[in-house]
């Protein structure tokens, strides 16, 4: 029972560790840092583009309380 | 109520019969299209090929046949069935009377692709009882897109436009649901649930025009 | 300042996205590889365009009831922000199908666009760019209001059976798709693990906070116009 348990055990893992060996994924580009360009240049424009409707936004508030006066 | 909803629906068939050159001008859509289809294929469709245009031969001819159904109705008799029927009883009665245009015309083009392009089904009757079904759920859909578009001033277009994207799933369902007729073997209970779906389907389309068709009435 | 505390959080949510999509772990799939990573952008664009779009399907409703014409502004301006985003998901789908599921060459496109989502997808643009056309084609807006609010219920009352029936009529490429008959690259439900789910649903509220701002912005744009057509 125990060596069925353990048997299976080895298996599974075996296929698991096969699997992670198999999969090949960006991993160069994550050890030597320069993901971290990446993210840098997304956040850049992902801040720009809020930056950009938050003033949009201030805009409208504004003309929206110019014609609130108007009235 | 059930009275004045019949009684529409004899006032429209009676009309129907009355003017016949709509219902001949739709015979003569089916037989022309079906006609044209038999001579640009040089032999008879294998089944596949069939299904496919005789359900999209479906589609246009109800797309003919029903969206008229409101785009026609002038400014006076609207008025006055205003003045003696509730909507919910107006559209219930132009449900009726449209599935059974669409029943007639289903049958006729049914039959007018037996005698072109041969009749590859199996089960005749099986595939009978699946065309009213497909008929009145196209119909259906169609009818609730006129009464909408009748409100815009370009229609006839408007009606394709908004009908096909929310016919497409229940054709696409009648397409593979067809296919039991023409021998094709489904799983245990697959065709009992595909003829379900399309009738939930049609219930569903009849009650959300119960709903919303009063909207569409006053004016 | 108090009101604006959701579009901090949409902020804060996709800068958290970002980084921690880029550069947390995830499940390492065949074929998939690092553009799993997809997850957190080109799914949240069809969640984002689905909550839109049933956001417009609300204001519709509320329009009927009250027949409010603001009502009918809202329903306008998140039904086109949702189609945006749509349009957005196709796009970035088109790159992602590219290298996952074309994978040998007898693929083509046009065999990939028949998979049900992707029906889905399209039945849901179609059906909002009809209901753009029929808001173009009147002149009376009360008339336009109520008729297009009339097919907005009804369009989006029918997208979800008709999502829910396509799948099992055609198979799907989809992973975790009921009647899909796997054998297709893409990941599971099974392999959203944890640390996947961490990013990926901020990223989903993130992203369809994003959508929400921009349609608020654009329905302000709206009745101020409107006002000032009314004022001259």
């Amino acid at each position: 029972m125990n060596k069925l348990l353990l048997m299976t055990m080895f298996l599974l893992f075996s296929v698991v560790v096969f699997a992670q060996q198999k999969v090949e994924m960006a991993d160069t580009l994550r050890s030597n840092g320069k993901i971290y360009t990446v993210v840098a240049v997304c956040l850049t424009i992902l801040i720009g583009l809020f930056l950009y409707v938050f003033l949009i936004d201030k805009k409208i508030n504004r003309i929206e309380k110019e014609i609130g006066d108007k009235k | 109520m059930l009275n004045r909803i019949l009684g529409i629906v004899k006032k429209e068939l009676l009309l129907e019969i009355r003017q016949k050159h709509t219902f001949y001008g739709i015979l003569l859509y089916i037989a022309s299209t079906i006609f044209v289809i038999y001579l640009s294929l040089s032999e008879t469709p294998e089944t596949t090929i069939w299904n496919t245009f005789f359900w999209i031969i479906q589609l246009f001819v109800c797309v003919n046949a029903i969206a008229k159904s409101f785009l026609q109705e002038s400014k006076g008799r609207m008025l006055y069935y205003y003045t003696i029927a509730s909507p919910i009883e107006f559209i219930t009665a132009k449900l009726i009377f449209n599935v059974i245009i669409m029943w007639v015309m289903s049958m006729i083009s049914l039959l007018l692709f037996f005698v072109f392009l041969g009749n590859p089904t199996t089960n005749s009757i099986l595939f009978l009882v699946i065309v009213f079904i497909g008929g009145s759920g196209i119909s259906l859909v169609f009818t609730l897109m006129s009464a909408i578009a009748a409100k815009a001033q370009q229609n006839a277009a408007l009606v394709a436009i908004m009908g096909f994207p929310i016919i497409l799933p229940q054709l696409m369902l009648l397409m593979k649901l067809s296919k039991v007729a023409f021998a094709e073997v489904f799983k245990n209970g697959a065709v009992i649930q595909l003829v379900g779906l399309s009738l939930l389907m049609n219930v569903l389309v009849v009650v959300l025009a119960m709903i919303l068709f009063p909207f569409l009435w006053k004016e | 300042m108090n009101k604006s505390w959701w579009k901090i959080l949409s902020f804060l949510l996709l800068i958290y996205t970002i980084i921690a999509g880029f550069l947390c772990n995830v499940p390492r799939l065949p074929i998939l590889n690092e553009t799993i990573r997809n997850l957190y952008f080109h799914v949240c664009m069809w969640f984002g365009m689905m909550i839109l779009f049933g956001v417009s399907f609300y204001y519709s409703i509320k329009y009927l009831r009250t027949f409010q014409f603001k009502y009918d502004i809202y329903a306008h301006c998140f039904a086109s922000v949702g189609s945006f985003m749509g349009i957005l998901g196709y796009l970035t789908g088109f790159l992602w199908v590219n290298v996952t599921w074309i994978t040998d060459q007898s693929q083509s496109i046009g065999s990939v666009l028949k998979e049900p989502k992707l029906i889905g997808a399209a039945i849901a643009l179609l059906i909002y760019g009809a209901y753009f056309v029929l808001r173009d084609s009147f002149t009376d807006m009360d008339k336009r209001a109520r008729t297009s609010a009339v097919y907005n219920i009804f369009a989006f009352a029918m997208l979800f059976p008709s999502i829910w029936i396509i799948p099992r009529i055609v198979g799907s490429l989809h992973p975790g798709a009921p009647g899909s008959d796997s054998g297709n690259p893409a990941l599971d439900r099974k392999d959203l693990d944890a640390s996947m789910r961490m990013v990926f649903y901020p990223a989903v509220i993130g992203w369809t906070l994003l959508g929400v701002w921009i349609s608020t912005l654009k329905i302000r744009l709206s009745l101020l116009k409107d006002k000032i057509d009314s004022n001259e």
